[in-house]
């Protein structure tokens, strides 16, 4: 086979030296590619972390190429399984919970960034998402940071100043919606229904996750687990949320104004802002906590971090571009603060300007400082390898339960079918 | 002929097909009003002809290299589409018109390789891909479809409608087995080949996950990959995507609209 | 049959051995290319299918692979939700396409080019332009439900996308959009070849217009109609387009629209990939194809001979 493939080649390589003597000289250039998935927003970031780093060295150039962010993880595990490396890229932005799925299962693929890149710089809970056996693999990018995201004048319509969201339990917030619809018609809540985003907040806040320590599922018989999910349960029967269905749907119920908050991670204030009109009219409140022993109103959902390939053809260059801005740049991480809404995790960029500062369009609120607190709150749980499956089969038990099915049967079912698939 | 029945039974027939046409072109309707739009217009379902049109355009020339990306398009699928037509319709030609017990093998083991569903191929391929230094190239997306078991099974029914006699006359008058092919099939079968260009082109043109898989960088990729990542990002343009989505149509419909009447025609000759 | 017999002859004036010749000039050029691009993938998931483990980490796992298929939930659901949409969907796809084949066979019929065109329009769309469409069209706030609540037709939204049962009907639905016009084609080309001097016949002797379709038509049409099923059977075991693109969630809700196809994406790309347990899926596939389509040709040739 390998014979007649070499044939081949040459036969194709004929055909093809106009496009091949192209690729030649854009790979003379020592361009460093990176993949990512927004071109608004991390890729943006990438864009201008690449002009600060090539002030000082003129040869340096970058190219972003973006993809949907499925497309990204898919073309990315194709690949590092097809065990062809041409064609990968420099750096790749990965979501943190699926780091050590990549990290375990493609062994050797990635570059350990311990030696090169001071992690200690950085927020602890997100170096250790990225570590494996004592190395670490990325240049942390965003936190996932969460807050109660509202509209401050329908809340006070309602009746409900800052000062009241402080500290308040999941059924407090339900109660607090009903009050909302009731003097304002609009609902609280923007949810999607068949997401077990919430679910993973609801988890982090309270320490615990589908998994243990050491990798065993732990779902049946997790208090808190149960804990989080019966307080979903409870929203998901008020009425106190819009149902929605995919990412626009989403979005789209707080940006018209129809709700009057949603709970997420920090980096929905991109989209929160992509409407001037209401600029103002917003604030951010811890979310609510859940009934259980040491559960806090801090939490994490989602957020990314950007890694090396092992097989990157300018790998020295890569690293350096990343230890120099993405590890070091201060005032870098307040400018895309500023700019993207991307909420850094380089501990010292907290004490830059951007993040002291008070936001106008969340009604004046000190929202980065306290974004910066609840940051440093949030129990740090490790992902583990199957987050992807275990969502899957919490988002399959979710219609049930809001239709009133049974807490501990639909936990059952959730624990079943994660230990089948993880097996 | 004019009793009430048949009157009802016509009006009925008129009714049926006018609301089928309307549900079938309504969400063309639907894109060509979207894309008049602003994104927040669309997500709140407005179904009339806005102003945001000239601003649609733009940031989606803004935004993507367009006549790149078009250019790309078009190149993988004129290019595989003609060679597809050529080492497809020969196979399925040969298969017909000279049968022997292995070919027949051969040709009934490959109808039970179309079901195999391509993502269990992919990784395989990428890795062939890969050894033949073609990822990030074009041909690494033309190659593998050239030799299309569906063509080959749909010339194979086509060329059972084509005479036998007009072989036999051609051989008579000395012309190669080569020569029957391009000088008398081809012509012959004009609309089968116009049947087969809309359906290869289309599928050329609508391809998504292999090309998403081999293209990497930015210069090489599809407009069918544009539009699928102008999808994604925290808050996707609805109205910049309902252009992207009128571009990366409007090809196929003008091909369709040139080939249509032979289409049916080719069409006609398969079943034969 | 003075042309059969010529034809008889030239076969015996030594032709034979150049027709053999030919015959595999002809299809070399096809008969290599797919050595290379389908036999080496195949033989490599035959292969893989034995195998066990996460990632590239494999070891051989003789039939693990199997017996994991037999009690694996997911895996179920995927098998019965393909099964659902298989005996829904194209039966009423085809029986769709076949009236309106029928109507559109009327020469007297105005506008016929007309009709015909606009209902095979959308099967030319582009996947990405369809999924895009038909996302938007059924949002909560989309206009299908401003249409039906407009017309009274139903007192508040439908929650298309967001509940399992609804899910699966916009899935069918944008299937069944999609692909009906591609049908028709078939059975509108089959009609023409039906002489039409039975039919004059049958209108003389008084036979309803019904009657004519029911013991005429479809008769006449069964190779076809069981071809177009066959295509239809292959089509909808692979199902991945639509339910990975048009769900929020590919496969969503609560795994409402998760086919065996979209099983095997996400065993390969999305979870952490089991490449083996994958291929194992996607030899089932092939196995009910086989099955499925195995019966219906036969049928097809008996009728056709």
């Amino acid at each position: 086979m390998p014979n007649k493939l070499n044939g081949l080649r040459t036969l194709v390589g004929a055909a093809t030296l106009g496009a091949s003597v192209l690729a030649m000289t854009s790979a003379l250039a020592g361009e460093v590619t990176v993949w990512c998935w927004d071109p608004n927003f991390n890729g943006a970031t990438m864009l201008e972390a690449a002009a600060r780093y090539a002030a000082d060295h003129p040869d340096f150039t970058i190219n972003v190429v973006d993809f949907a962010k499925a497309d990204v993880e898919q073309k990315l595990q194709a690949q590092l399984a097809s065990g062809t490396t041409d064609g990968l890229p420099d750096i790749v932005l990965i979501e943190d919970y699926r780091a050590q799925k990549y990290l375990q299962s493609f062994p050797g693929s990635f570059e350990p960034l311990g030696g090169a890149i001071d992690t200690s710089k950085f927020a602890p809970y997100k170096v250790e998402l990225a570590s494996l056996n004592g190395q670490s693999y990325s240049v942390p990018f965003d936190s996932g940071v969460t807050g109660f995201f509202y509209r401050t004048d329908y809340l006070a319509d309602a009746g409900y100043s800052e000062a009241d969201l402080q500290d308040i339990t999941w059924d407090q917030l339900i109660e607090i919606g009903k009050a909302v619809e009731a003097k304002t018609g609009h609902k609280l809540l923007s949810v999607d229904i068949n997401d077990s985003g919430i679910i993973r907040i609801m988890m982090q806040s309270a320490g615990t996750w589908y998994f243990t320590e050491d990798g065993q599922v732990n779902i049946e018989g997790n208090a808190a687990f149960k804990t989080a999910l019966g307080a979903w349960q409870r929203v998901l029967q008020s009425d106190i949320y819009k149902p929605t269905s995919g990412w626009t749907d989403y979005t789209g119920a707080f940006a018209s104004g129809e709700v009057a908050g949603t709970i997420t991670g920090v980096w929905i204030t991109a989209t929160i802002k992509a409407n001037p009109e209401l600029a103002g009219k917003w604030g951010v409140a811890p979310i609510p906590k859940i009934d259980f022993e040491g559960a806090t109103h801090a939490s994490n959902l989602g957020g990314s971090s950007w890694y090396v390939l092992a097989s990157a053809p300018q790998k020295a260059e890569a690293i350096d571009f990343l230890k120099e801005i993405w590890a070091s740049d201060v005032d870098f991480y307040q400018k895309i603060l500023i700019d993207q809404g991307a909420f850094g995790t380089l501990t010292e960029a907290r004490n830059g300007p951007a993040f002291q500062a008070s936001d106008a369009f969340f009604s004046g609120q000190p929202v980065w400082q306290n974004f910066t607190s609840w940051l440093a709150e949030i129990p740090g749980v490790n992902y583990g390898i199957f987050t992807e499956e275990a969502d899957t089969a919490v988002a399959a038990q979710l219609p049930v339960l809001k239709d009133g099915g049974d807490l501990d049967e639909a936990i059952k079912q959730i624990d079943a079918q994660v230990k089948q698939q993880t097996m | 002929m004019k009793n009430p029945l048949y009157l009802l039974q016509r009006a009925l027939t008129y009714l049926v097909l006018i609301v089928a046409s309307l549900l079938s072109v309504f969400p063309f309707f639907w894109l060509l009003v979207g894309a008049t739009n602003t994104s927040a217009d669309i997500i709140k379902g407005k179904a009339d002809i806005g102003g945001a049109l000239i601003d649609n355009i733009l940031t989606f020339f803004e935004r993507v290299d367009v006549p790149l990306v078009f250019w790309n398009s078009i190149y993988i699928a004129v290019t595989a589409t003609f060679l597809t037509l050529l080492v497809s319709s020969l196979a399925g030609y040969a298969f017909e018109i000279f049968r022997s017990q292995v070919r027949e093998r051969i040709f009934g083991g490959m109808l039970l390789m179309l079901s195999i569903p391509f993502a269990a191929l992919m990784i395989p391929l990428f890795t062939m891909m890969g050894r033949l230094g073609l990822i990030n190239n074009h041909l690494a997306i033309i190659l593998p479809g050239i030799a299309s078991i569906f063509i080959i099974f749909y010339f194979r029914q086509a060329t059972k409608a084509f005479p036998r006699e007009l072989r036999d006359a051609a051989r008579i008058d000395g012309l190669k087995e080569w020569q029957i092919f391009f000088y008398i099939y081809l012509p012959v079968m004009r609309s089968t080949y116009a049947a087969a260009t809309i359906i290869v082109f289309m599928l050329n043109w609508n391809n998504y996950l292999w090309p998403l898989i081999v293209l990497q960088t930015n210069d090489k990729k599809t407009l069918t990959l544009v539009v699928s990542s102008l999808l994604s990002g925290y808050y996707p343009d609805f109205g910049v995507i309902m252009v992207a989505t009128i571009f990366a149509t409007l090809p196929i419909l003008i091909i369709f609209f040139v080939l249509q009447r032979r289409f049916v025609e080719g069409m006609l000759g398969s079943i034969k | 049959m003075l042309c059969g017999g010529e034809r008889f002859d030239l076969a015996r004036t030594g032709l034979a051995r150049t027709e053999r010749l030919n015959g595999w000039m002809f299809i070399m050029p096809a008969l290599v290319l797919l050595g290379v691009f389908m036999i080496y993938p195949i033989l490599w998931s035959l292969w893989m299918s034995f195998q066990v483990g996460r990632g590239m980490n494999l070891s051989f796992g003789g039939f693990a692979n199997i017996l994991r298929l037999t009690q694996d939930p997911v895996f179920q659901r995927a098998l019965s939700n393909t099964f659902i949409f298989l005996i829904v969907q194209v039966p009423i796809m085809l029986v769709l396409a076949l009236i309106f084949a029928t109507m559109l066979n009327d020469s007297k019929l105005w506008g016929r080019s007309l009709f015909r065109t606009a209902i095979f329009l959308p099967c030319v769309t582009s996947l990405v332009a369809y999924s895009v469409l038909f996302r938007s069209l059924f949002l909560a706030d989309g206009f299908v439900n401003d249409f039906l609540l407009g017309l009274h037709l139903i007192s508040e939204p439908i929650p298309w996308l967001a509940d399992p049962f609804w899910a699966k009907i916009v899935i069918i639905m944008a299937i069944t959009w999609r692909w009906t016009g591609y049908n028709m084609i078939f059975y509108l080309a089959a009609m023409q070849n039906i002489d039409r001097s039975i039919y004059e016949s049958a209108k003389i002797d008084g036979v309803p217009t019904w009657a004519r379709f029911w013991y005429l038509t479809v008769p006449m049409l069964k190779p076809v109609i069981l071809f177009t099923s066959v295509i239809s059977t292959i089509g909808t075991l692979q199902l991945f387009d639509e339910v990975n693109n048009i769900p929020p969630n590919a496969g969503g809700p609560s795994d409402a629209t998760l086919t065996l196809s979209l099983y095997i994406y996400n065993l390969s790309f999305r979870f952490m990939p089991s490449f083996g347990y994958a291929a194992t899926v996607s030899y089932v596939i092939v196995i009910l194809v086989g099955i499925l389509s195995y019966f219906q040709f036969m049928v097809v040739r008996d009728k056709r001979r």
